[in-house]
């Protein structure tokens, strides 16, 4: 065999002579524990060919002078000898420190005998996989750190480990170490954790470091602990820690480095929840300090409970705002709704209220029966919504106009300048326009969406109010915006407020202009061309007054109708021309058509009266004139006949006098 | 005036010939509807503007459209009044759908009826597609026939589909006979080669009805020139054929030849005025609130884009007269 001879330089120690011997022959006994070895760390391996190479395998083997021995003859110490594999240490079991750092050994190894070895230290190594320790049942220290290895394992025999450093490694995976109820110390800085667990069991745990990880949960807690490193980890909410708040041992934590440091409510926070803390990422927690974080955790207890709260209202709102346009769309396709339901009862995914505040026809009250069975859990939700936001009142469903009723606030009236409405039939607006007006007297811009604006006469309504500067037609909802004259139309018809904006493009003036063209003699018509007393009956009692100039004027000159008080025009009035140009809801109409036939009929029998009547007189002057030439010359020749004979004739007029006395 | 054909007719046929009776009756039911108002003025003075307006044919302005169509004159009146009305829109060029023109005939009529504007739009489109655009002169010359001759048009639709289905509706079908049931059974033939009708028989239907109904129809000479031209038509080929023939368009009276759609030069004269008007107070509009219109800044005239007519201001923008005095704008009168 080879001898070789090393002698260690050192200037401080030199009385530390080493002697590492290379010999093929291998020792029966070393032999065995290799293969003991082999086997332990290979286990399930069916390779023959290992254990076949095992015995070639050729470790140097360490002998020290005697001299050496019994200085120290409890501890050895092997740093940076430029060692890549373990040697075999011959003679020394009764070893208690082994000292391997700054080596280059890969592989735990011919330690085996070492049995009473209580510290190990295998720092700044290459080692890839804890093996080979399965005899040390002294050990009370373990170093490791500094390696490439990737898991935790082969650690069961070791019970009486007190320190157990593992720094700057792989290791993936706090495992395997939950039967070291000795363990004060484990150090897991500079790995590669996420979550730290399987710490049951590690009863005498006082220090746990674990920075420069990617731990981002911390799960378990541990009764001893009374230092916790997580530096530099992935740590971002407080959540993720809050376990720690449990545990009454911890007094040292460190947790700079995370990004939940960098929250301004950190420090408040940990202080607060933690109060059994003395230091903080290594500064001593002052009184003062703690009850600062008092008060900011309380705050920051409010401020959470607002915004959940505020995140609830808005939830509420969407799934409120969601509920009312699906009835709307159920007004609208009432009765499309019912074919498609018929087909596929059970796939309807709706949340209608029971309660709808619409009053629908026969076919949809069953639609309604079929949907409120087929719905599991019936979110009792609003069927309108009212809302101020900002400078804007939103209405939305048909229910909503009804707040109008309401008291408002001056302020809160005040404030108003846009009024929106959504899901509510135009006419229905209509109705509550002047109400709108008296109650909201600075709104200038009126919005609406899904109103089922149709007709061009529609928007002769608007114009009883104040004042309007803007106007937005969504198209979502409202045919109207279809037309190509609408915009033209509602310039004419609104001319009076000067419009700035329709849809939020600005009003230019030749828009004004080419409005007036298109529709300016519709304007002349109406006015100048209608008899008195229509005019007095489409204006309708409340305008009268601001028109009763115009009417007096009418009686007196003809072909008024362009003349524009200047003075009205001034006060946002309407236009005079215009003011006949009305919209009428439907059932408004339908009640004045009723009306209308009902005075008709009367009418029709009434002038059927006097027709016959004429008629009669007619025939009856008819018949006289025929027979008048006839009638006249019977009276005559009578006459004559009569006064043919003087005398008889005087006779005959004194008998009639004397007949007439009686 | 006196014409003897007219005096011969009996009291009531006379009435019922000439609507008077249909105008008595509404006159009694306008009067009774605004008897607070009328009564303030006088009964007389009522019917006075009440004839006058119906003269004029600006009664029906407004109405309800039971009103408007029940007399030829009525209706006649409501079409010169939405030609009136609307020639503008026309004349800008605009293609308008069915359905927009339907919004237009509602502003005068606001319970106007869909259908016959619908009809209306199948007579230009020739039944195809209704949601196409349409030009205004197209859309009222057919819009024209439809309304005022709208139950003559349905009686050619039966007749036209009695032919096609190759009964004459001219010939008394005897039920004993075998072969007038024949006849009955035979199912109608409308895809044989020739489409439509034979014209000739298709006139001699329409002759006998115009003579026989009670309705306005077109006066039938103009028919069977227009029909002689073509050997077969259909019933659209018909309809349109009606909607563009002037001669029957004079006949009705109530529109200006198709050239002249766009003329009406004592409106324009009108139109201008207002135009003028609101170009001249939409440059103070804003300002409008302030009030004293002598402070407003020296106002240019403003470019007034119009495709027909060229740019002028014989109406100077007198800056004084709008505010100051308000009797008399010295403009307008």
């Amino acid at each position: 065999g080879l001898q070789l001879v090393i002698q260690t330089s050192s200037i401080t120690d030199k009385s530390k002579p080493f002697e590492f011997r290379i010999n093929k022959e291998q020792s029966s006994y070393h032999n065995r524990l290799l293969q003991h070895d082999l086997e332990k760390n290979y286990s399930g391996r069916q390779d023959n060919t290992n254990f076949g190479s095992s015995s070639s395998i050729t470790f140097p083997v360490l002998q020290r002078t005697a001299e050496e021995k019994l200085l120290n003859s409890d501890r050895l110490t092997l740093e940076r000898q430029k060692l890549t594999v373990c040697p075999i240490i011959d003679g020394e079991d009764h070893l208690r420190l082994l000292n391997f750092q700054h080596n280059f050994i890969t592989r735990i190894q011919n330690i085996s005998n070492l049995q009473h070895l209580v510290f190990l230290d295998l720092y700044d190594n290459q080692i890839e996989e804890i093996s080979g320790l399965s005899t040390l049942r002294s050990l009370r220290v373990l170093l490791l750190g500094k390696n490439r290895i990737k898991k935790i394992s082969n650690l069961e025999n070791l019970k009486n480990l007190d320190v157990l450093d593992l720094h700057g490694n792989q290791i993936t995976k706090i495992e395997n170490i939950g039967h070291l109820s000795e363990l004060r110390v484990l150090n897991l800085a500079r790995n590669l954790l996420t979550i730290v667990e399987n710490l049951n069991g590690l009863d005498s745990l006082t220090e746990l470091n674990l920075r420069h990880n990617q731990v981002s949960k911390d799960v378990d807690t541990l009764p001893r602990l009374q230092r916790l490193f997580l530096s530099f980890n992935n740590i971002s909410s407080f959540e993720d820690i809050l376990c720690l708040a449990d545990s009454s041992s911890l007094s040292d934590i460190t947790l700079d480095g995370n990004p939940i440091a960098q929250e301004t409510w950190y420090k408040h926070t940990v202080v607060h929840h933690m109060m059994q803390l003395r230091q903080l990422d290594m500064k001593r927690i002052t009184e003062e300090e703690r009850r600062m974080a008092s008060v900011a955790a309380r705050k920051e207890e409010e401020r959470k409970r607002e915004s959940h709260k505020q995140t609830l209202l808005k939830e509420k709102k969407r799934l409120t705002i969601c509920n009312i346009a699906r009835q709307w769309e159920i007004q609208q396709n009432r009765i499309a709704l019912v074919a498609s339901l018929n087909q596929d009862k059970d796939n309807e995914p709706c949340q209608i209220n029971g309660s709808a505040a619409y009053v629908f026809p026969e076919e949809s009250r069953s639609l309604d029966t079929i949907l409120s069975s087929a719905v599991q859990g019936l979110s009792v939700l609003e069927s309108h919504l009212v809302e101020v936001e900002g400078d804007t009142l939103c209405l939305y469903g048909a229910g909503a106009l009804e707040c109008l009723d309401r008291n408002w606030s001056v302020q809160t009236a005040g404030i108003i300048v846009a009024v929106s409405f959504m899901f509510i039939e135009f006419d229905e607006i209509v109705q509550v326009l002047t109400k709108l007006k008296i109650k909201f007297p600075n709104f200038v811009h009126l919005k609406f969406k899904e109103t089922n604006l149709v007709m061009l006469q529609q928007f002769n309504a608007l114009a009883q109010m104040h004042r309007i500067e803007q106007l937005t037609v969504d198209p979502q909802g409202n045919p109207v915006v279809n037309f190509t004259l609408w915009k033209y139309y509602v310039l004419f018809r609104l001319n009076h407020f000067h419009l700035q904006r329709i849809n939020g493009v600005k009003v230019t003036e030749n828009d004004i202009v080419m409005a007036e063209r298109l529709f300016g003699i519709l304007a002349y018509v109406a006015s100048s061309e209608l008899p008195q007393y229509r005019m007095l009956s489409l204006l309708g009692e409340s305008r009268r007054k601001q028109f009763h100039y115009l009417l007096e004027g009418k009686g007196k000159k003809s072909g008024t109708g362009s003349e524009e008080s200047s003075d009205n025009r001034r006060n946002g009035g309407e236009s005079t021309t215009r003011a006949t140009l009305n919209y009428t809801t439907k059932d408004f109409h339908m009640e004045k058509l009723e009306e209308i036939k009902e005075r008709k009929t009367f009418c029709q029998t009434y002038v059927e009266n006097l027709v016959k009547e004429a008629a009669d007189i007619n025939m009856k002057n008819e018949s006289l004139q025929k027979l008048w030439p006839q009638m006249f010359i019977e009276l005559v020749r009578d006459a004559v006949i009569e006064i043919r004979n003087k005398n008889s004739y005087m006779k005959l007029c004194l008998q009639r006098i004397t007949d007439q006395k009686q | 005036m006196l014409s003897p054909e007219r005096l011969s007719l009996p009291g009531l046929d006379y009435l019922a010939q000439r609507h008077v009776l249909t105008y008595m009756e509404d006159a009694v039911s306008q009067l009774l509807e605004n008897r607070e108002d009328i009564s303030q003025y006088g009964i007389a003075r009522f019917f006075t503007e009440y004839f006058n307006s119906v003269r004029q044919g600006t009664h029906i302005l407004f109405r309800e459209f039971s009103f408007v169509q029940a007399t030829p004159h009525n209706r006649a009146s409501f079409l010169r009044t939405f030609w009136r009305c609307f020639r503008t829109v026309g004349k800008n060029g605009d293609l308008l759908t069915a359905q927009e023109y339907h919004c237009l005939l509602q502003l005068l009529c606001p319970d106007f009826p869909v259908e016959l504007t619908q009809k209306a739009a199948r007579i230009v489109l020739m039944d195809d597609a209704v949601d196409c655009l349409m030009s205004f002169s197209d859309f009222l010359f057919a819009f024209q026939i439809q309304f005022y001759y709208s139950e003559f048009l349905e009686s050619v639709a039966a007749i036209y589909q009695d032919l096609l289905a190759g009964k004459n509706p001219n010939t008394v079908i005897v039920p004993t006979s075998s072969s007038g049931q024949h006849r009955q059974r035979q199912p109608p033939n409308d895809c044989s080669p020739l489409e439509g009708v034979e014209a000739s028989l298709f006139y001699q239907c329409l002759e006998s009805l115009c003579d026989r109904s009670k309705y306005s129809c077109p006066p039938s000479a103009l028919v069977k020139e227009m029909l002689s031209s073509a050997q077969r038509l259909t019933f659209y080929g018909f309809l349109m054929a009606l909607a563009k023939d002037q001669g029957i368009n004079r006949a009705l009276g109530a529109l200006p030849d198709k050239g002249d759609l766009f003329v009406d030069p004592a409106m324009d004269q009108e139109l201008e005025k207002l135009v003028a008007q609101v170009s001249g107070l939409s440059i103070s509009g804003p300002t409008s609130s302030s009030g004293d219109a002598a402070n407003l800044p020296v106002r240019h005239s403003p470019r007034i884009n119009s495709p027909w007519k060229p740019l002028h201001h014989r109406r100077k923008m007198d800056t004084e007269s709008e505010g100051s005095n308000e009797e008399t704008d010295s403009s307008e009168n």
